[in-house]
């Protein structure tokens, strides 16, 4: 859940990282500098920042950052992550917009606890009941959070414009910031939470995105949904496309019962944009309808969310995973404690 | 393990007033714990001793001295124990009350579930947010200084690198290049629609003619839908045309009740009969109206049609360009 970069490496990933070496040090890509300049003599190793979040991250790449967040396979945590990498980064300062796309069941509300708030959803924008400001539900407890429902659960969108309606959806929040008056400003992300499968609502939700974040866990069934849901994204023309394994137990791990990251990352090909680790605290938090980055203190998976969250503004990768725990050395070890 | 408790009263010291001539006596109460061995003979001399000491003391007690001559006239040493004993009690008091106000919360209140460290205090309902007070300084993660471990949340991790190259996600890509032929569908039809003619068939998406999209009846155009997501102010279009459409419809309605009561309604014999009072009724609200809209001319339409009539005072907002 680190990210771990050589200074000096030409490149962070066509070379095996010489880890765990006493010079390789913490710190994120955008600070390489890119020159062509001859170097003199090779500087050492500097750490910039031990850990990611003792500076606020940098945002790279156009905003506003359209990713869709999928998986092929339901009931992986697409959601769970959308909520809480949503919230992460409104933590972080920037402005965020979820869609929920999922026509015909939806939960993100559900799990931000704004389900009492959604009046208005896309639907009721089409059909000129109200407008896009409307329908926008903004957290109250993170005000740069706004989150945007599809459809109502018993409501249809139309099958003509899906993916259209959602692309002028995008087009019209990258212009909100045109003189409206009302302090809207230009979302830095909208993050797109896709539905199951590969039908009409993947493809509706795919249609805007620009990058997308792929989840899985480390089973064979979730992991054969996520190829191909790669390869779909792969011929749609999203080439940034970056990883997430969910629900990693690293003692099934230890025990050779569950497939390592290492291993899923293998199969797949893709970088790395966190890994969240089995968390009973996920389901308190989903029923509370309190997303686990906010939890104080916070736990094991928020924190990995929270990194994840992190590497998706700079547009980093992991480069190294935590693979099991430590025995714990103490007095009692010895006895086996 | 023959325990018994041996309770002598021997004497307590209590010192008569000076002035009264009174025999001293010594009384003491000792409470020994012992094994003993004549256990019959000692408790005959026990039961004795107890009968004339506390005769005795009886008696003292009634021929002494009163009590706050005894009381001031103590010796120190009995003093400090009495106070001792006095605090003792008081702390077993409190004690006591704290133990009973703690089994009152006990069963399962929310105080009680905080106190436990069931419930947080500070997570009972969602008004308050909950905010971290810094989020750029976790204190939860600690690498080591080797960078070959993670502390998280008090537990330690081993940190092993990535590995993936640049070449292996190139033949990845290839792979699923190859595996995953796709075309993104740029149209949906149901399941028995014919093809349009310049179509590619292969970016036509059949939908079974149940699915949740295809059962949609799409009564709006695209064109609409469109200007309706691009619009940022004013009234929704939807709600607009409604409104318009019922205010057309309460014209309408008005027109017709106006008809119906000049021409058939036969009872409204009494605004007839009295055209003098309801004349003088229209005549002062044309004042008013003339009086707030000086540029009206007095002979307006108004007049002939009433005051409930929807053009009789249109506001600014809903005139129509």
């Amino acid at each position: 859940m680190l990210s771990l970069h050589h200074h000096h490496l030409p490149s962070t990933t066509n070379a095996k990282p010489q880890f765990p070496q006493t010079t390789t040090n913490l710190r994120h890509s955008t600070t390489f500098p890119k020159t062509l300049a001859p170097k003199l003599k090779p500087k050492p190793y500097i750490t910039k920042s031990l850990l990611q979040w003792n500076r606020k991250p940098q945002l790279s790449g156009e905003t506003p950052r359209v990713v869709v967040v999928t998986s092929g396979k339901g009931g992986v945590g697409k959601t769970t992550t959308t909520a809480n990498i949503g919230l992460s980064l409104a933590r972080l300062g920037f402005s965020v917009v979820a869609i929920d796309a999922d026509v015909g069941l939806r939960n993100l509300d559900l799990l931000l606890g704004l389900e009492n708030r959604v009046n208005y959803t896309v639907v009721e924008v089409l059909n000129g009941d109200c407008r896009l400001d409307q329908a926008l539900v903004r957290d109250k407890r993170w005000s740069n959070f706004e989150l945007l429902c599809i459809s109502k659960p018993r409501s249809k969108l139309p099958i003509g414009f899906g993916g259209k309606a959602l692309t002028w959806l995008v087009e019209a929040l990258k212009a909100r910031a045109d003189g409206s008056g009302t302090g809207a400003v230009s979302p830095d992300f909208i993050l797109i939470d896709c539905p199951a499968g590969i039908d009409a609502g993947f493809i509706t939700a795919i249609t805007p995105a620009n990058e997308a974040v792929l989840i899985t866990t480390p089973d064979i069934t979730a992991l054969r949904d996520a190829d191909r849901v790669t390869g779909l994204l792969e011929c749609d023309g999203i080439r940034d496309i970056k990883m997430i394994v969910n629900r990693v137990r690293t003692d099934m791990i230890k025990g050779e019962d569950m497939m390592s990251v290492l291993d899923v990352q293998e199969m797949l090909g893709l970088p790395l944009l966190g890994v969240i680790p089995e968390d009973s605290e996920v389901i308190r938090s989903t029923n509370r309808g309190y997303p686990l980055v906010l939890n104080k203190p916070p736990t094991l998976a928020g924190l990995a969310f929270e990194q994840a969250a992190w590497r998706l503004v700079e547009q980093d990768s992991m480069q190294a995973v935590m693979v099991e725990e430590e025995p714990k050395r103490g007095f009692f070890s010895f006895f086996g404690g | 393990m023959a325990s018994i408790w041996t309770v002598e009263f021997r004497s307590l010291s209590v010192r008569p007033y000076s002035s009264i001539p009174t025999t001293t006596t010594n009384h003491r109460i000792r409470i020994t714990n012992g094994i003993s061995k004549s256990l019959v003979i000692r408790t005959h001399q026990f039961k004795q001793h107890c009968f004339t000491s506390i005769a005795k003391w009886n008696h003292q007690l009634v021929t002494s001295t009163p009590m706050q001559h005894l009381l001031l006239n103590r010796n120190p040493g009995t003093n400090f124990a009495i106070w001792v004993c006095v605090a003792v009690v008081v702390v077993v008091f409190v004690a006591a009350v704290k133990g009973f106000s703690r089994k009152k919360e006990r069963p399962g209140s929310v105080a009680d579930l905080v106190r436990r460290g069931q419930l947080r205090s500070d997570r009972r309902g969602i008004s308050r947010p909950l905010k971290y007070e810094d989020p750029f300084n976790n204190p939860m993660v600690k690498v080591s200084k080797s960078n070959s471990s993670v502390e998280m949340c008090g537990k330690v991790y081993r940190l092993a690198p990535v590995t993936l190259t640049q070449e292996e996600q190139a033949v990845h890509q290839r792979r699923r290049s190859r595996a995953y032929e796709w075309k993104r569908p740029t149209i949906f039809l149901k399941e028995g629609d014919s093809v349009p003619p310049d179509v590619d068939p292969d970016t036509i998406r059949w939908i079974p003619a149940n699915h949740p999209f295809a059962t949609t009846a799409m009564d709006i155009d695209e064109d609409f839908a469109q200007r309706n997501v691009n619009q940022k102010h004013g009234v929704p279009f939807r709600i607009q045309a409604e409104h318009e459409a019922l205010q057309k419809k309460l014209e309408a309605l008005q027109n017709e009740e106006n008809l119906n009561k000049l021409v058939i309604d036969p009872t409204n014999v009494k605004e007839i009969e009295r055209p003098f009072n309801s004349n003088t009724r229209l005549n002062d609200h044309a004042e008013k109206t003339s009086l707030n809209d000086q540029a009206k001319e007095p002979s307006s339409p108004i007049l002939d049609s009433g005051p409930n009539h929807f053009e009789s005072a249109p506001s600014p907002g809903e005139s129509k360009p």
